[in-house]
């Protein structure tokens, strides 16, 4: 059946500045904030914003991001028409193929899926981005500029630009320039990597780019610049609110540690665009006799005997009593065991810390424990560590 | 996996009272341990060990049960085949034989008799749904099959504080019962009302209950086990079981949950307990909160003191609000220095700021849904 906007969400990407984090999973599927996995906010936005058709374009690591999506019941995605639809790179016939070249080349691969739909626009997402935003609003404006390409924007400080791709754009918002990460920024406009296109105007640009043997097949390094270069109109659509990019080890601390302050920033507790998950059965979490929790969020499953500021806990944690755990973030199944005293770290899933063992320390940088590693009884885990199972033994013991 | 066997849970119970927590809904809906309602641990009983057809006989106040199930989906029970039937009162009679609501099992199995006879199962496990426990039906019905029994009753040693509400079993020295008591006696078994049995000896039974006007399983139909020829075996359950006729049962097994034996007991992550599932943010807990030896669930903001007390989903506990001894259900709200203890709050209670409520550990007060004082 025909839809309005189909949503393409590019999930591929290796997360590679999250090492120890994305070793075995795609960053869209790191954990985040207690109860989500990071494609969480995306998809959810989605639904909110009546879009029920989404491709998840799938690369590095897939297959627990597969099993997260399931078949979409979470976010009432299991549709008989649309729904949440995975799409892995695949060969047909006789045919050399590769991986999805660049973020453009694996919408091109993906040409016939969108044609299923046969929509008027296609919407552009990436899988590693903590916002909540309404596309329907920024597909109004997309409509009434009559534009080709709109992409969202967000002012940040000139500094801060040089680490963004900026759009440069006249008095009416129109781009003219786009630059990747500028040593003097013109603007201070930069991309969040969410881009609303009209099919008809995207399909011929990505038939043309896959041709021109030089591309490097990216939206914000040749389709933009290529839609422009032919005259095609390409807005900026200014977003102001929460966003932030999770892609390093520090920024996703941050955005952790951002939702202790529930009256601002993404707001999780505001009902009138909820963020769905797929949960994980587990009874309601217990405190002890002597637990002390303060400015955290604790979610199901956890038993909590020590002490917890500061702290975003998922998931079926221990934390025994004697234990301390101060400005981290505790992925599911973590335990720390009496004694042991984590600061200002990032403990992966199932990570264990065992009695009197030290992990970081005040004010960071961060530290981070692999899934499933064991912190052995008194070992230290130094600030600004990747402890893994590979580096145990070596700098990380005391 | 029990895929021979068909679920049947009956979703009332006559004579339980828990004041305004039952008025408004069926026993099998009231609201327990943070996140549940007493139906979803049979239930998850039967999924989790295989059984994929399970029907619900409602009774009366049964829209909250409708709510909490749905299609059945969070217990993976919404299915092309099979699935969940649901089975509301007067659904498959025309005629004006049966005006009356159903009183007991029976009387609501005779009126269920073609539903009965199309299921394509051969063996029944027929439970009430208001049991909490954590039981493996597996074990149950291999029991059952081995020992030879016509009817096999899920037992407990542990008696409840409030005998009037079960039966109880004496036994013979080869294990089956002997005499069927109402009250206990002695050395003897009592129900938790989990019974197992072929479909078709549970049609004869239903035809001679029809027959006779009897309404009740375990008080009228059991005692004539030895006139039927039924050989009836308890099997004895050894963890944890809890029922609730009474709100000071209701409070006193709630509390129960706050020792670790019995949440090791009820929350076996490989026999889970399902519930319905919301998306609701992890709890949040405030720069001043404390909060100890208490249950606390997602989506609550505590910012004032909590201790040995059950939360329920999205409780809001404002700074300085002080709450002891206290099971909140969803969506409470407490203002600001208010101070609780021994009480009951239904969804939705709203508290404002500075008031002061006192119950008493073996008289809770309970708070109506909604109330706001």
């Amino acid at each position: 059946m025909k839809k309005e906007c189909v949503a393409m969400l590019l999930a591929g990407g290796q997360g590679s500045r999250l090492y120890a984090l994305t070793r075995n999973v795609a960053k869209p599927a790191v954990p985040f904030g207690s109860k989500y996995r990071i494609i969480d906010f995306p998809l959810s936005n989605c639904v909110n914003s009546g879009i029920d058709t989404v491709g998840v374009l799938t690369q590095y690591r897939p297959m627990e991001l597969n099993a997260y999506l399931g078949n979409g019941q979470p976010w009432d995605l299991d549709k008989s028409d649309g729904g949440v639809h995975v799409l892995p790179p695949y060969l047909g016939a006789g045919e050399q193929g590769s991986w999805y070249k660049g973020t453009a080349n694996a919408i091109y691969q993906n040409i016939d899926f969108i044609d299923m739909y046969d929509p008027e626009y296609v919407l552009i997402l990436s899988g590693d981005h903590i916002y909540k935003m309404d596309y329907d609003k920024m597909l109004d404006y997309h409509k009434r500029q009559h534009a080709a390409a709109t992409i969202s924007v967000l002012e940040v400080t000139l500094e801060e630009a040089t680490r963004f791709g900026i759009m440069n754009v006249d008095e009416n918002d129109v781009i003219y320039e786009f630059e990747e990460k500028p040593k003097h920024p013109k603007s201070n406009l930069a991309s969040m990597g969410i881009y609303i296109f009209t099919w008809s105007k995207l399909r011929q640009a990505l038939i043309e780019d896959e041709n021109d043997p030089a591309s490097k097949n990216d939206f914000g390094g040749n389709i933009i610049p290529n839609l422009i270069a032919k005259g095609e109109t390409c807005v900026a659509y200014r977003f102001s609110g929460y966003w932030k990019d999770v892609g390093t080890i520090a920024s996703l601390w941050d955005a952790n540690m951002d939702l202790l302050d529930i009256n601002s920033g993404i707001r999780v507790f505001d009902k009138s665009w909820p963020i769905f998950a797929r949960t994980n059965i587990c009874p309601p979490h217990v405190s002890g006799p002597d637990a002390v929790i303060t400015h955290s969020l604790v979610a199901g499953g956890c038993s909590i005997d020590g002490t917890v500021d500061n702290s975003v806990i998922f998931e079926n944690v221990t934390i025994e009593a004697g234990a301390e755990v101060r400005y981290s973030v505790l992925m599911p199944g973590t335990v720390i065991k009496a004694g042991a005293h984590v600061e200002y770290a990032i403990l992966a899933e199932n990570a264990v810390v065992e009695e009197n063992a030290v992990v970081g320390e005040d004010k960071g940088p961060i530290a981070v424990v692999a899934g499933g590693v064991v912190v052995d009884a008194g070992a230290e885990v130094s600030a600004g560590a990747m402890y893994t199972e590979e580096s145990k033994g070596g700098d990380a013991s005391c | 996996m029990l895929n021979n066997v068909h679920g049947i849970l009956m979703t009332n119970q006559p004579g339980y009272n828990l004041k305004d927590l039952s008025s408004i809904r069926s026993i099998s809906s009231v609201p327990y341990g943070g996140r549940y309602r007493l139906v979803d641990f049979v239930l998850s009983n039967m999924v989790d060990d295989g059984i994929t057809d399970i029907g619900v006989v409602l009774q009366q106040g049964y829209q909250s049960l409708l709510d909490h199930l749905g299609s059945g989906k969070d217990w993976d029970l919404a299915r092309r085949r099979g699935g969940l039937r649901l089975l509301p009162p007067f659904s498959m009679v025309n005629s004006n034989s049966q005006r009356r609501i159903y009183q007991g099992k029976m009387e609501a199995l005779i009126g269920l008799k073609d539903y009965l006879s199309e299921i394509k199962q051969e063996y029944l496990i027929v439970a009430d749904a208001d049991i909490v426990l954590n039981i493996s039906l597996e074990d149950v019905f291999e029991k059952h099959i081995a020992s030879g029994a016509d009817v096999s009753v899920v037992c407990s040693k542990k008696f409840t504080d409030s005998p009037d509400y079960a039966t109880y079993f004496t036994l013979k020295e080869d294990g089956s019962a002997d005499q069927v008591l109402t009250r206990p006696e002695g050395d003897c078994y009592e129900s938790l009302s989990i019974y197992v049995l072929s479909k078709n000896k549970m049609i004869e039974l239903v035809d001679y209950s029809a027959a006779r006007g009897l309404n009740s399983f375990s008080r009228q139909v059991l005692p004539l086990k030895d006139k039927l020829g039924l050989r009836v075996v308890p099997y004895l359950f050894q963890g944890y079981a809890a029922r609730f006729p009474t709100v000071a049962d209701y409070f006193a097994k709630s509390m129960d949950l706050l020792k670790k034996e019995v949440r090791d007991d009820l929350f076996n992550p490989a026999h889970p307990i399902r519930s319905k599932d919301r998306s609701d943010p992890a709890a949040y807990y405030g720069p001043e909160s404390k909060v100890v030896g208490s249950m606390i669930s997602d989506g609550c903001v505590i910012e004032g003191t909590v201790e040995n007390s059950i939360i329920f989903r999205n409780v809001k506990i404002a700074k300085g609000a002080v709450v002891k001894n206290c099971i909140l259900m969803k969506d409470v709200e407490v203002g600001p220095n208010a101070s609780l203890n021994c009480v009951i709050c239904d969804k939705s209670v709203s508290i404002g700021a500075n008031r002061t409520l006192s119950g008493c550990e073996t008289y809770p007060i309970v708070y109506a849904k909604g109330t706001k004082i």
